[in-house]
């Protein structure tokens, strides 16, 4: 606390405290120590949970009508719902967000609709967990592991990027977030793309690699290997055990 | 001024995963970032230990492609990633990253590194923009985000995009992602795309048609080529006529 007396203020001014205040950083992370400047406040970073939608992870759902192994998108699962409760341990800001199409389809691009057509599996037609990608149905829903809390953020987004025509990067400096760290599916389309979209709007993003997950393994690790490319083309990869132990909170250091 | 009328009609193009159907009229040809520093010996992209003969070897098929299309009539837009001399339009994540040997910035073999004006950050001789064609000056990897790309696409009536440039997995894919949530088709020509590293390309190019297509289509240049002189007599000519310099 600072005496402003002198100043001829009678108010006394709270210094952040860092035995106080958890902090991040720095990470142990491909391909440098997380993030650039060294640590960051807690509440200044941000838990990004992105489309753990049933539609994409769960048995009957967008991915699984395709003919993909949701093993392999559920394979984060287990590790994202202990980074998410840590996150909210150290007062993260939480932010879900979900891919889906008002129940008129009247945001559902004419291209993306014929393709999923294409593939066998049209988003808005009928499935055994509702309406394939329209807000409000089952398929569309979070999964439990992961469900958000009264309080969290969650954005609804038409497309791959969780920026396009969403609040996201309103929500994000309203709260004076600084830092980001992704966990969810999948690796190389929606998490990709919404960390492609941050990175250039000067975020500093950390992406868990076991925290990810994508419906063929290949892309998985190409999509990883790719963001470490010329110095951290757009941020970093470090795993969820490296973000714990690199956390520093009031009680302890831990790891 | 366009040589002939632009056809009207939808031009079709083999492609991964399916035929990729377009208008001419509301199709335009995007060059992302083909600058001096990223494709040519001696730039900054060679100085940080790349091998630029990957990125440089786009070029005799995208000058082609850019021939038969301005024969065609069609739009074509360039973009260049670069900042403003102060550095002001430069986030301090993308400045301050890691322990690069030049920063963004600094005086490079080309003159100050990916800054305006300076003569690495402007597009190679083999594919320079004519007077009329949109140069995009975007400051982040992709060409829609901070930049007036979506007005533009807006005015001119374009609905599809036929994208080349480098590199293929950072400022092609993201480009192309951002078009893709925006609706527009887009079309990748697989040989007009370059990456320093070829386990990149071919992986940026497979996620593109995945699932269906997720991000849109693929195709070798020849194929759009073929397409496009069926309906357009000029573009015949230029993609097959001895190559100006």
């Amino acid at each position: 606390m600072d005496d402003l007396s002198e100043y001829g203020m009678t108010c006394t001014v709270n210094r952040l405290d860092p035995l106080r205040h958890p902090r991040l950083g720095p990470v142990a992370a491909d391909p440098y120590p997380w993030p650039y400047d060294g640590t960051v406040a807690a509440d200044q970073a941000a838990l990004m949970c992105i489309d753990w939608q049933v539609d994409f992870c769960g048995p009957g759902g967008y991915v699984d009508r395709m003919g993909y192994d949701i093993g392999l998108t559920r394979a984060g699962l287990p590790a994202a719902a202990r980074m998410l409760a840590h996150a909210r341990a150290i007062g993260m800001l939480v932010i879900h967000t979900r891919e889906g199409h008002c129940a008129d389809l009247s945001d559902l691009p004419a291209n993306k609709r014929w393709r999923s057509a294409q593939i066998g599996a049209e988003i808005g037609g009928p499935g055994p967990q509702g309406r394939i990608l329209v807000r409000g149905e089952p398929g569309w829903e979070i999964l439990p592991e992961v469900a958000p809390q009264p309080g969290e953020v969650l954005i609804d987004k038409p497309g791959k990027g969780a920026f396009y025509a969403t609040q996201l990067d309103l929500v994000l400096r309203t709260k004076g977030i600084t830092h980001l760290v992704l966990t969810g599916i999948t690796t190389d389309v929606c998490v990709h793309t919404t960390m492609r979209e941050a990175n250039d709007r000067g975020y500093e993003c950390l992406v868990l690699s076991d925290c990810t997950g994508a419906t063929e393994l290949g892309n998985h690790v190409a999509a990883l290997r790719m963001v470490t490319m010329q110095g951290g083309v757009f941020g970093c990869v470090a795993t969820s055990d490296a973000v714990l132990a690199a956390t520093t909170t009031g009680d302890h250091h831990a790891g | 001024m366009p040589a002939e009328p632009l056809p009207a009609d939808q031009v079709t193009v083999p492609a991964d995963p399916g035929p990729f159907g377009f208008v001419p009229s509301r199709t335009a040809l995007l060059l992302i970032d083909m600058q001096r520093d990223f494709v040519e010996p001696g730039g900054f992209g060679e100085s940080l230990g790349n091998d630029v003969s990957l990125l440089a070897a786009v070029i005799p098929p995208l000058r082609k492609v850019l021939a038969a299309t301005r024969a065609a009539g069609m739009t074509v837009l360039h973009t260049r990633e670069g900042h403003r001399g102060d550095l002001s339009d430069c986030p301090p994540a993308k400045l301050n990253r890691g322990t690069p040997t030049m920063r963004i910035g600094d005086l490079g073999p080309k003159g100050r590194i990916l800054i305006r004006g300076e003569y690495g950050h402007d597009i190679v001789d083999e594919l320079a923009p004519l007077p009329g064609e949109v140069v995009i000056d975007k400051p982040g990897k992709g060409a829609f985000y901070a930049t007036d790309l979506q007005e533009l696409l807006e005015i001119v009536g374009i609905t599809s995009l036929i994208v080349t440039g480098v590199t293929t997995e950072v400022c092609v894919h993201t480009t192309v992602r951002e078009a893709n949530d925006r609706g527009y088709e887009c079309l990748v020509l697989a040989d007009c795309v370059g990456s320093y590293f070829p386990e990149f390309q071919q992986a940026g190019l497979a996620m593109i048609a995945a699932q269906g297509g997720i991000f849109g289509w693929v195709a070798p240049s020849v194929a759009y080529l073929d397409a496009l002189s069926a309906v357009s007599p000029a573009a015949v000519g230029a993609a097959t006529g001895p190559e100006r310099s």
